[in-house]
C-alpha cells in the first residue's frame, strides 16, 4: 500500500475484528444479564465500574484530543484519528446510563429517604445528594461531553476534505473551552458516582484523583490501539519510534502523577487521623481488602514505574504493549478498589463472585467496536491536518 | 490573524544569525554598568537595607516587634516563605519540565528564570530560619550526631521542609550551572580582559565545545532534567503538608499539595513575566524573549490560574458537602469574616483578572500583561496570608479569638525580601549572561536538520 502525505489510501479494519468485538460484547451483555437476575445489587456495582470505566477511556481520549490543539502539539497529529475512535464511546454514554438511572436505589445509600430521615449528615448533603438532582447532573455532563465530541471530531473530519487551516484554529478554541468542563464535569462525575457511594466521606483531591486514572487509562488504552495498527501496518510507515516514545513517557509521567495524587490524599488522611475520614480507607484495610490495597499500588505504581523508566522501553512495542495492557486493568482495579468495598456483602472483606469477572469481556468488546465501526467510516490518518507533515517529520 | 499552522513559529525572530544572538546577549556584560544599573541596583539596595535593620531590630529585641499573636502564631514570616517558594518554582519548571515536554521556547527564558528561581528560594529561606526566633540555633535543623542526643523531629513536615528546600535550591544551583558552562567557554573565548578570562576559564571547567563534551553535556542534562521535575512538584507539596498534616480546618484538605504546586507555578510564571518584560526592553532581546513567548507564558498563568480557582471551588464545596461544621464555619467566615477583604483580593487576583488571558489580543498587549501578572503576583501573596492568618484568627473557642496586623517590622522584612531579590537579580544581569546563548543558537533557524527547511523558508 502506498502511503504518502499526499495521497493517502484508507485501508479497511480486517472483519474479524468485528466478530471478536460482537462476539465478546454479546457474551458479556448476556453474563451480565444473568449476573443481573442472579444477584442484582452485585451486577449493577460491576456495571459502575465499567460504565466509570468506559468514562474514563471516552472522556479521557477527548481531554487527549483537546491538548493536543490547546498545546499545538505536531508530535500526536497521525496518531489523533486513533484518539478520536476512542473518544466516540462518548456519545453512547446516554444509553450506557440508563441501567445505572434505574439502579439508584441499589447503589446509593444516600437514595433512601428512611436513611436520610435517620441521619442528619445525609439531611444536610441532600440538597446535593438527590436522585432528581443526581441525573440531572450526570445528563448534563454527557450533554457536555457530546456536544464537544461532535464538534471537534466533525471539524476534524471536515480537514481531511477541505484541508482547511481554519477548523485548526476553531479546534483550538472548541478545545481550550473543553478543558475548563471536562476539569468541573469529571470531579463531579467521581464525586457522583464514586465518592458518594461512601455519603459520609469527603475529600477534596478526589476529582484529580479519577482525573490522574482517566488519563492513564485512555493513554493506555491509545498506545495499545497505535501499537497494534502499527503492528499491523495500518499506521503512516513516518510514525516511528520517536512517536511511540511520546506516548510511553506521557504515561509514564501521568503514572507517576496518580501516584502523586493517590499518595497525598493518602498521607494527609493518615497523618490528621480524623476518624470522619479514616474510616475509608481503613474500610480498605479489612480483611482480604488488604491484598486490593496493596496490589493497587504494586500494579498501579510500582510495576509500570519500573518497566517505563528507562528511555528504550518507551520506544519498545511489546514492552508498550504489555504495560497498556497491564494499566488498563490497573485501572480497572483501581476503580474495583474504590466502588467495591462500598457493596454490603464486602463489608469485611472482599467476598468473591464470578459476577465480578464478567463486566470487563463487556467493555472490550464494548471498545473494539466502537472502534471498529467509527474507524471504518473514516480514514485513519488526518490527512488535511496543516501539521501533519511536521508530525510525520518528528524526531525527538 | 492567520496563523500558518503547518509552519513552526520561529523561536528567534527577526533573522538573527548566530554570531548576532551571541553579540546581543554578551553585550551587557562587555560594557560598564550605566547610571540607570546604579540607580536601579541603589533603590533595590535601599529596599535590602529596610528589611535588614527591621531584621537587626527582630534579632536584638525579639519577634515581640512583629503582629504575630495568640490565636494567630503564624504571619508574615510564614506568608512570605511560602510566596517565596511559589516565586521559585517557575525557573526550574521551565528548564526541566518544558525541557521534557520539548517546548523549545523555553530557550530564551529558561536562564533568567532560572537565576530568579535560586534567588527565590533564597528569599524564602530566610522566613523559616528567622521565625524561629533565635536563628543562631538554626543549626538544629539539620539532624546529626551529637552528644545531647537531640534530634529534629522526623516526623514533622517542617522538617522535611528543610530537606526540599535546600534539596531544591542545591538542584537547581546545579542545573543552572551546567548550563552556563557552555556559555562561559563562549565568554571565555571572547574577552580580551585578562581577569575576566581567567575567571571564566576557571568556571567553564575546561570546555572546548567539542563533539564528545556536548556528548555528555546533553546527556547530563537530560537527567538532571529527569531528576528536578519530581523535586519542583516535591517542594511546593511540602509547603503545602506543613499546613495540611494538621487538624486545623482550613489547612486540612487533600486538595492541598497540586493546589499548592499549581499556585506555585501561577505565581512564579507572573513573577517572570513582570521581570522579562523589562529585561527584554532594556537589553534589547525582544528577538529572544518574543512576544511569543510572553504570550505562551501567559497562556500557562492562565490555565495555572483555572486550576488555583478550582482548587478555591472545590475546598468551598466540600466544605459544605462535608457537613462538618468547624469547616464550613472557616470557608464562610473567610469569605464574609473580619478578613473579607484579603480574600476577595485573592479571588478577583487570581481567578477573575487573568481570565483576560482568554483574549490573544490581551495576552499580547505589553501594558495590559503587566497589569494583569503584578494583580496575581498580589493575589498569589494575598493567598498565602488568607490560608495562614484566616485559618488561625477564630479558634475553636470564641474567647480565643483574635485579629492579625502586621506591624511596620512585619511590612519592612517584606520589602527587604523583595529588595534582596532584586539586588540579585540586577547584580545578575551584569555578570551573567542573561538568556543561555549555546541553547538559543541550537533552536534558531537551520541550526537542526529539518526535511523542509526552516519556518522562512
Amino acid at each position: 500500500m502506498q502511503h504518502s502525505e499526499m495521497n493517502y489510501v484508507k485501508k479497511a479494519l480486517p472483519s474479524n475484528l468485528r466478530s471478536i468485538g460482537l462476539l465478546l460484547l454479546i457474551a458479556g451483555i448476556i453474563l451480565g444479564l444473568v449476573a443481573y437476575f442472579i444477584d442484582q445489587p452485585r451486577a449493577m456495582f460491576n456495571y459502575l465500574i465499567s460504565y466509570m470505566f468506559l468514562i474514563s477511556i471516552g472522556v479521557g481520549s477527548l481531554f487527549l484530543i483537546s491538548l493536543e490543539y490547546v498545546a499545538n502539539a505536531d508530535w500526536s497529529v497521525p496518531l489523533r484519528r486513533v484518539i478520536e475512535h476512542l473518544a466516540a464511546i462518548i456519545p453512547l454514554l446516554f444509553i450506557l446510563v440508563l441501567p445505572l438511572f434505574f439502579s439508584i436505589h441499589d447503589l446509593f445509600h444516600w437514595s433512601h429517604p428512611e436513611a436520610v430521615s435517620e441521619d442528619k449528615i445525609l439531611q444536610g448533603k441532600a440538597p446535593y445528594l438527590n436522585a432528581t438532582f443526581f441525573i440531572i447532573r450526570s445528563i448534563a455532563a454527557i450533554v457536555i461531553w457530546s456536544l464537544f465530541y461532535f464538534f471537534i471530531s466533525r471539524n476534524s473530519l471536515k480537514q481531511d476534505e477541505t484541508k482547511d487551516q481554519k477548523l485548526t484554529k476553531t479546534n483550538i478554541k472548541l478545545s481550550a473551552a473543553f478543558i475548563p468542563f471536562f476539569a468541573v464535569t469529571i470531579t463531579v462525575s467521581a464525586i457522583d458516582w464514586m465518592m458518594s457511594l461512601e455519603p459520609h466521606w469527603f475529600s477534596t483531591i478526589f476529582g484529580v484523583y479519577f482525573f490522574a486514572g482517566t488519563v492513564v487509562a485512555s493513554l493506555a488504552a491509545v498506545t495499545l490501539f497505535v501499537v497494534k495498527l502499527k503492528e499491523k501496518e495500518y499506521l503512516h510507515p513516518k510514525v516511528t519510534n520517536d512517536h511511540l516514545f511520546s506516548l510511553g513517557a506521557l504515561m509514564f509521567a501521568f503514572v507517576n502523577f496518580w501516584a502523586y495524587i493517590a499518595f497525598s490524599q493518602y498521607l494527609l488522611i493518615w497523618y490528621a487521623d480524623l476518624p470522619e475520614e479514616t474510616f475509608w480507607f481503613l474500610h480498605r484495610w479489612e480483611g482480604s481488602w488488604t491484598v486490593f490495597s496493596i496490589a493497587l499500588i504494586v500494579m498501579h505504581f510500582i510495576v509500570p514505574y519500573a518497566v517505563l523508566l528507562a528511555q528504550p522501553a518507551k520506544m519498545d512495542m511489546k514492552k508498550l504493549k504489555f504495560i497498556s495492557i497491564w494499566l488498563l486493568a490497573a485501572h480497572l482495579l483501581d476503580l474495583f478498589w474504590l466502588v467495591m468495598p462500598n457493596m454490603s456483602v464486602h463489608a469485611h472483606g472482599y467476598v468473591f463472585s464470578w459476577i465480578d469477572l464478567v463486566f470487563p469481556v463487556f467493555i472490550v468488546g464494548f471498545v473494539i467496536l466502537v472502534f471498529y465501526y467509527r474507524a471504518n467510516k473514516t480514514n485513519l490518518l488526518p490527512s488535511g491536518d496543516p501539521k501533519l507533515n511536521r508530525a510525520l517529520d518528528f524526531h525527538i | 490573524m492567520t496563523i500558518d499552522y503547518s509552519k513552526e513559529l520561529p523561536t528567534v525572530e527577526g533573522r538573527l544569525s548566530i554570531s548576532q544572538i551571541e553579540e546581543l546577549v554578551a553585550k551587557p556584560l562587555d560594557s560598564k554598568p550605566d547610571k540607570k544599573f546604579f540607580m536601579a541596583l541603589s533603590i533595590s539596595g535601599g529596599f535590602l537595607m529596610i528589611g535588614a535593620i527591621c531584621l537587626l531590630l527582630s534579632f536584638y529585641y525579639g519577634i515581640g516587634l512583629w503582629g504575630n499573636n495568640q490565636p494567630v502564631g503564624w504571619g508574615f514570616d510564614i506568608v512570605n516563605f511560602v510566596f517565596w517558594v511559589g516565586i521559585g518554582h517557575a525557573g526550574t519548571l521551565i528548564s526541566a519540565i518544558l525541557f521534557l515536554l520539548r517546548q523549545k521556547w523555553r530557550t530564551g527564558i529558561a536562564r533568567f528564570a532560572e537565576a530568579m528561581t535560586i534567588f527565590a528560594v533564597m528569599c524564602a529561606g530566610l522566613f523559616p530560619a528567622i521565625h524561629t526566633g533565635r536563628p543562631w540555633l538554626d543549626g538544629y535543623l539539620l539532624p546529626y550526631p551529637n552528644q545531647h542526643s537531640l534530634w529534629v523531629n522526623f516526623t514533622s513536615p517542617l522538617i522535611w521542609d528543610v530537606f526540599a528546600v535546600s534539596t531544591y535550591f542545591t538542584v537547581s544551583l546545579v542545573f543552572w550551572y551546567v548550563g552556563l558552562i557552555p556559555d562561559f567557554a563562549s565568554l571565555r573565548d571572547r574577552t580580551v580582559s585578562k581577569i575576566r578570562k581567567t575567571v571564566y576559564s576557571i568556571l567553564s571547567l575546561g570546555w572546548r565545545h567539542s563533539n564528545r563534551h556536548w556528548l555528555h553535556y546533553e546527556k547530563a542534562y537530560l537527567l538532571l532534567a529527569g531528576f528536578a521535575t519530581p523535586l519542583v512538584l516535591s517542594v511546593h507539596t511540602i509547603v503545602s503538608f506543613d499546613f495540611a498534616v494538621s487538624i486545623l480546618p482550613g489547612w486540612h484538605t487533600t486538595i492541598f499539595p497540586p493546589y499548592f504546586v499549581a499556585g506555585a507555578i501561577f505565581s512564579g510564571f507572573a513573577m517572570v513575566v513582570t521581570v522579562l518584560i523589562f529585561v527584554r526592553k532594556i537589553f534589547d532581546l525582544q528577538n529572544i524573549i518574543t512576544m511569543d513567548h510572553l504570550e505562551k507564558m501567559n497562556k500557562v498563568i492562565l490555565a495555572t490560574g483555572l486550576m488555583v480557582g478550582y482548587a478555591y471551588g472545590m475546598e468551598f464545596f466540600i466544605a459544605w458537602y462535608s457537613g462538618v461544621q468547624a469547616e464550613q464555619f472557616v470557608f464562610i467566615n473567610r469569605a464574609f469574616g473580619p478578613y473579607a477583604w484579603a480574600y476577595w483580593i485573592m479571588v478577583s487576583c487570581n481567578v477573575i483578572f487573568p481570565q483576560l488571558f482568554w483574549f490573544r489580543k490581551i495576552r499580547r498587549s505589553i501594558p495590559l500583561m503587566l497589569i494583569i501578572v503584578i494583580l496575581v503576583n498580589v493575589g498569589m501573596w494575598f493567598e498565602r496570608f488568607v490560608i495562614t492568618v484566616t485559618s488561625l484568627h477564630r479558634d475553636f473557642l470564641p474567647s480565643s479569638w483574635g485579629y492579625y496586623i502586621p506591624t511596620l517590622y512585619d511590612v519592612g522584612i517584606l520589602m527587604g525580601s523583595f529588595g534582596l531579590f532584586f539586588t540579585l537579580v540586577i547584580l545578575f544581569t551584569k555578570t551573567i549572561p542573561v538568556v543561555s546563548i549555546s541553547e538559543v543558537k541550537a533552536v534558531t533557524d537551520g541550526a537542526q536538520p529539518s526535511h523542509h527547511g526552516g519556518s522562512h523558508a
